[in-house]
């Protein structure tokens, strides 16, 4: 408990007096007048606080008027197996029976859209130590970017690899939904 | 005592102010749509399982369309919209009937465009807009069917059809609308109305009619409720009942039409349509008629692979009837032969590993699986072969 | 100094303390307190005196301020998107609603507080200069009478920003009054909107002036007027107090001088305070007038939440130049003006009295004139300073009040009028508004 304050010397008798009180019913009754002390100066604080914290909340947007970040693309049992370009997404979607992944068609260097290209034979490839035998590729018509089937860059400008994007199944109608804030591996499979 | 006092009132408003506080957080955090997503949680999981419950979304949605400058977070509540399975379920959340979305897609139209109401609000009551202040486009259904007393009572909705099909003969769907428009030509309003930029004088020009304050119309002889869609049936049904010194005739319609060509009326609205949203044929150009039989007929001939690949985009093939409009590459009923004197391999070698043109064309446009490959060969085989077929009968 | 202080104590001991000499020391070292002087007049803090109105008037500026500032990063002043962005502020923002509606009823609150205010400064006859040497009190009560001004202006050029028929139609009865003003109401009109029409251009500049120049005029002012209160010698009972302990009295004499420290002396600042004799008058200024300001500002943002909770600021129809609401009316503040120009277009024969001329600028202009000169008209003596309805000032009051009368029943009149102006009681109900569907 800490020691009661001096007056300051042009306090008034009745000021003392309280004071004096103050000080004897402190060793009687401390906790109830602290604790409603306590309570009132919390709630003034509390009060306070939470004001300026509703206006900070204001400023954190609830909704977006931007272009969705996961969208619907179509159901999964209209697209054809191997590749398929949509254009307005910049997105190649590639099936293989029953599963699907998303590989966007931005390249990596300076965001043009690159282009699938066929390859007349099968190439056989070695990226990160194993081989693989690719039937397409990506090449970018800016700059001469070169990436292999599964977006790993190999020639040209680009610093990085193709972007893989989650695909999912949406809830309502089983379409599949690529969702452009998740990003994932080269590993990653959708089985629908 | 100045001291004390002071304090006793800082606490005391200070209990104050966490209550108001209090207060206001309760009135944010427990909106109505929240308890709406939670139902509808509920009933997913009830239905089709919890994982599938745990996908559905959370918060205000909002459906954002700029091109008709609308947003609409309808979708907040009514969740089950595109789930397939909830056709039977309850409002708000049952399924919206899919043909209609089909040419209709929600993010390209947003709901309000059709259905009315508020797109901006979160809660019921101002959403639907049915007779709140300060909001003019109610929701356009059951609700305001009963109040008018239509036989059908979801029919009001076809009024907003008509902002876009306005100028179509008939729309499929907006049966009233195509009745009262049927009425309006063999009626013939537009003796003495403009409508829709042609008429008569006589009577004013409906053609922005839509578009009249609720305050120009004179209600002294309406009873019931005062609103411009009951002063038009009023009107409809007996015109010198409503404006005594009328010339209008007395067309006699009973309700359903009265209610027909007020929809209608109310309908013809000045409206500014992004040409994409405009109905009919889609903006781009077309092919003539004569362009499009021929197509039909190539792709009916023996040289269809030619038609259907694409390889008539550049190349004529003349023995098998196939005509190209660029002809940028050679005749293909030579291709056979030609191969090998142009490019120095065979057919069969040259489709394996291309060169100049058609390495980019084969890699891009025109992939040809293993399959297409040998049918391609097939095809320009039997070009040659027809081509020395005629050269062998001239005539 | 003691030597046993608790860390709160080290921090904040400008807020307790204990010595005069602390006291004065406090004022000066912290930034925050250094607007106060080290001791105030016990007197001065009375709520019974000033009802501490300009204090609730400058919270509340204060309040408005800050929900200003965040409505300013959620707000579009676009004619083409300042409804939604006004729409989503109601319905997406997390407690948009909350800082939308604070910001209104703290913004009515002011215009009534800061009219609250002059009244009582004028009541108290705290406008005239009082027994002390060098002072300038009817300058005060012209800054105050400036300051009245930006206040309704600021309301004002806000009314406009939501973009919705009820701000549309108010700001075009407004604009129109002004053109009434002799030889320059056209042109007036033509730069407070950037054009003929009520459009982007008017959009924009009601928002700079709003969110920019007239709070700058304000805080300017409002500075300058604190400044004064300080030279004059505080609130103008400190006068009447001096009056009352003085026995004898001839002329005023120099007793204190303010300098930075208040210790210097020579040619500066000066100001007769007789009080400062009796120091039992004076309390220090940290913690009671702290303490009190605190407990002014609590109460105030307490009211304004209570109301705010309340009473749900309005977003009408969007702004649509061919419908005309009926009927159109200016804020509240303004409805006196457009019930006296209603009141004043007569025609007598064939000539018709500009109701727009004698009502929208006649009438108040020569009101806020003849307030502005009053203090120097005013014969009255030193005697009713800082004294509540002394009998010497009694008819002066007493026209004062009636005046004021007048403006709260012409508001209340225009409140009571309906569609094409007709007058009609509270109860009785207004015609049914005719709607679309």
């Amino acid at each position: 408990m800490r020691k009661a304050k001096s007056l300051h010397p042009s306090a008034s008798p009745s000021e003392r007096s309280v004071a004096n009180s103050l000080e004897a019913e402190a060793g009687s009754a401390p906790t109830r007048r602290l604790f409603l002390k306590r309570m009132g100066l919390g709630a003034v604080l509390i009060g306070l606080f939470g004001h300026v914290l509703a206006w900070v909340r204001s400023l954190f947007p609830n909704v977006l008027y931007e272009e969705p970040r996961r969208i619907k693309i179509g159901r999964p049992e209209d697209f054809a197996e191997g590749g398929t370009f949509l254009e307005e997404r910049r997105l190649f979607v590639f099936r293989e029976r029953n599963t699907f992944y998303a590989i966007s068609a931005t390249c990596t260097h300076l965001g043009c859209t690159v282009k699938m290209i066929h390859l007349p034979q099968p190439k056989r490839v070695q990226i990160g130590g194993r081989v693989r035998e690719e039937r397409y590729e990506f090449h970018c018509p800016c700059h001469g970017s070169k990436y292999y089937g599964d977006g790993t860059n190999y020639a040209g400008p680009a610093p990085r690899p193709l972007v893989w994007y989650k695909l999912e199944v949406a809830p309502e109608d089983g379409q599949l939904v690529v969702n452009l804030d998740e990003i994932v591996g080269q590993d990653f499979r959708l089985t629908v | 005592m100045d001291r004390q006092r002071d304090a006793m009132w800082i606490y005391s408003l200070g209990a104050v102010l966490f209550l108001l506080m209090g207060g206001a957080y309760w009135r944010e955090w427990r909106p109505e749509w929240k308890l709406y997503q939670a139902e509808f949680r509920q009933l997913v999981a009830q239905r089709f399982g919890p994982d599938r419950a745990a996908r559905v979304p959370e918060g205000i949605q909002q459906i954002w369309v700029p091109s008709l400058g609308r947003v609409d977070r309808c979708v907040t509540c009514h969740l089950g919209i595109e789930w397939k399975g909830l056709e039977n379920a309850p409002h708000p959340y049952r399924a919206h009937p899919p043909e209609i979305l089909q040419k209709h897609p929600i993010a390209r139209f947003g709901c309000t465009i059709c259905h009315g109401g508020q797109g901006y609000a979160t809660d019921v009551r101002s959403a639907h807009a049915t007779r709140i202040e300060h909001w003019e486009e109610p929701l356009l259904g059951t609700e305001l069917g009963k109040t008018y007393l239509l036989s059908d009572r979801k029919a009001l909705l076809q009024i907003n059809c008509n902002i876009c099909h306005r100028y179509d003969r008939e729309t499929a769907g907006a049966e009233l609308i195509n009745y009262a428009k049927q009425l309006v030509r063999e009626k013939g309003c537009r003796a003495c109305h403009r409508i829709n930029g042609r008429g008569g004088v006589i009577g004013p020009d409906l053609t922005y009619v839509g578009d009249k304050s609720p305050e120009q119309y004179d209600y002294s002889r309406i009873g019931g409720v005062k609103s411009v869609f009951a002063w038009h049936i009023a009107h409809f049904k007996n015109p010198k009942a409503m404006v005594a010194e009328t010339v209008m005739p007395n067309f006699n319609f009973g309700s359903r039409e009265a209610q027909a060509l007020a929809m209608l009326v109310m309908s013809w609205k000045r409206t500014t349509l992004p040409v994409e949203y405009l109905p009919g044929e889609p903006w781009a150009d077309r092919p003539t008629p004569e362009e499009v039989e021929r197509e039909q007929r190539m792709l009916t001939g023996e040289g269809a692979f030619f038609v259907k690949k694409g390889c008539f985009v550049c190349h004529e093939v003349s023995s098998l009837g196939i005509e190209s409009a660029a002809k940028i590459g050679p005749d293909l009923a030579n291709a056979y032969v030609d191969v090998q004197s142009r490019f120095g391999k065979t057919l069969e070698d040259f489709l394996r590993s291309p060169t100049g043109t058609m390495a980019v064309v084969l890699a891009t446009q025109i992939p040809l699986t293993e399959e297409e490959k040998r049918e391609a060969i097939e095809k320009l085989k039997l070009a040659y072969q027809r081509k020395l077929e005629r050269e062998a009968s001239p005539k | 100094m003691a030597t046993g202080r608790t860390l709160w104590e080290r921090i904040f001991w400008s807020w307790r303390p204990e010595s005069s000499r602390e006291a004065g020391d406090a004022i000066v070292r912290n930034f925050l307190l250094h607007w106060f002087p080290a001791k105030v007049l016990r007197e001065s803090l009375s709520f019974r005196y000033s009802l501490w109105l300009g204090t609730i008037a400058a919270v509340l500026f204060v309040l408005l301020t800050g929900t200003g500032v965040i409505l300013m990063f959620l707000y579009v002043p676009s004619v083409e998107r300042a409804y939604a962005s006004v729409k989503d502020i109601e319905y997406v923002v997390s407690f948009g609603w909350f800082v939308r509606s604070l910001h209104r009823i703290a913004a009515h609150a002011m215009v009534a507080v800061v009219f609250l205010h002059m009244m009582r400064v004028f009541l108290t006859g705290a406008y005239k200069n009082g027994v002390a040497a060098d002072q300038n009190r009817p300058l005060n009560w012209i800054i105050g009478i400036l300051l009245l001004l930006a206040t309704l202006l600021l309301s004002f050029t806000g009314y406009l920003l939501p973009w919705d028929q009820l701000a549309y139609w108010a700001i075009t009865v407004g604009t129109s009054i002004a053109t009434a003003a002799p030889w320059i109401g056209d042109d007036i009109r033509f730069v407070l909107l950037g054009g003929h029409e009520i459009a982007q251009n008017a959009l924009l500049r009601f928002y700079v002036l709003h969110c920019f120049v007239l709070p700058t005029a304000v805080l300017l002012l409002f500075s300058w007027h604190m400044w004064r209160v300080r030279k004059d010698g505080g609130l103008a009972c400190a006068d009447r107090l001096a009056r009352e302990h003085r026995r004898e009295w001839t002329t005023p004499i120099r007793s204190k001088t303010y300098s930075l420290l208040g210790i210097a002396r020579g040619r500066t600042v000066h100001v007769e305070v007789a009080a400062i004799h009796e120091e039992e008058q004076m309390v220090p200024a940290s913690p009671v007038l702290v303490r009190r300001l605190f407990l002014v500002a609590l109460g105030t943002i307490v009211a304004t939440s209570l109301l705010a909770l309340m009473i749900r600021a309005p977003l009408e129809e969007p702004a649509n130049p061919s419908v005309t609401p009926n009927p159109a009316k200016a804020p509240w503040y303004f409805l006196w003006l457009q019930e006296l120009v209603a009141l004043t277009t007569v025609r007598i024969g064939t000539y018709t009295l500009n109701g727009a001329f004698v009502g929208g600028v006649l009438i108040p202009g020569l009101l806020i004139l003849w307030s502005a000169i009053w203090p120097y008209l005013d014969r009255s003596s030193t005697a009713s300073v800082g004294v509540w309805f002394p009998t010497e000032r009694r008819r002066q009051n007493l026209v004062f009040l009636l005046i004021v009368a007048g403006i709260l029943v012409l508001i209340v009149t225009g409140t009571l009028r309906g569609p094409y102006w007709e007058f009609y009681w509270p109860w009785e109900p207004w015609p049914e508004i005719p709607r679309r569907f």
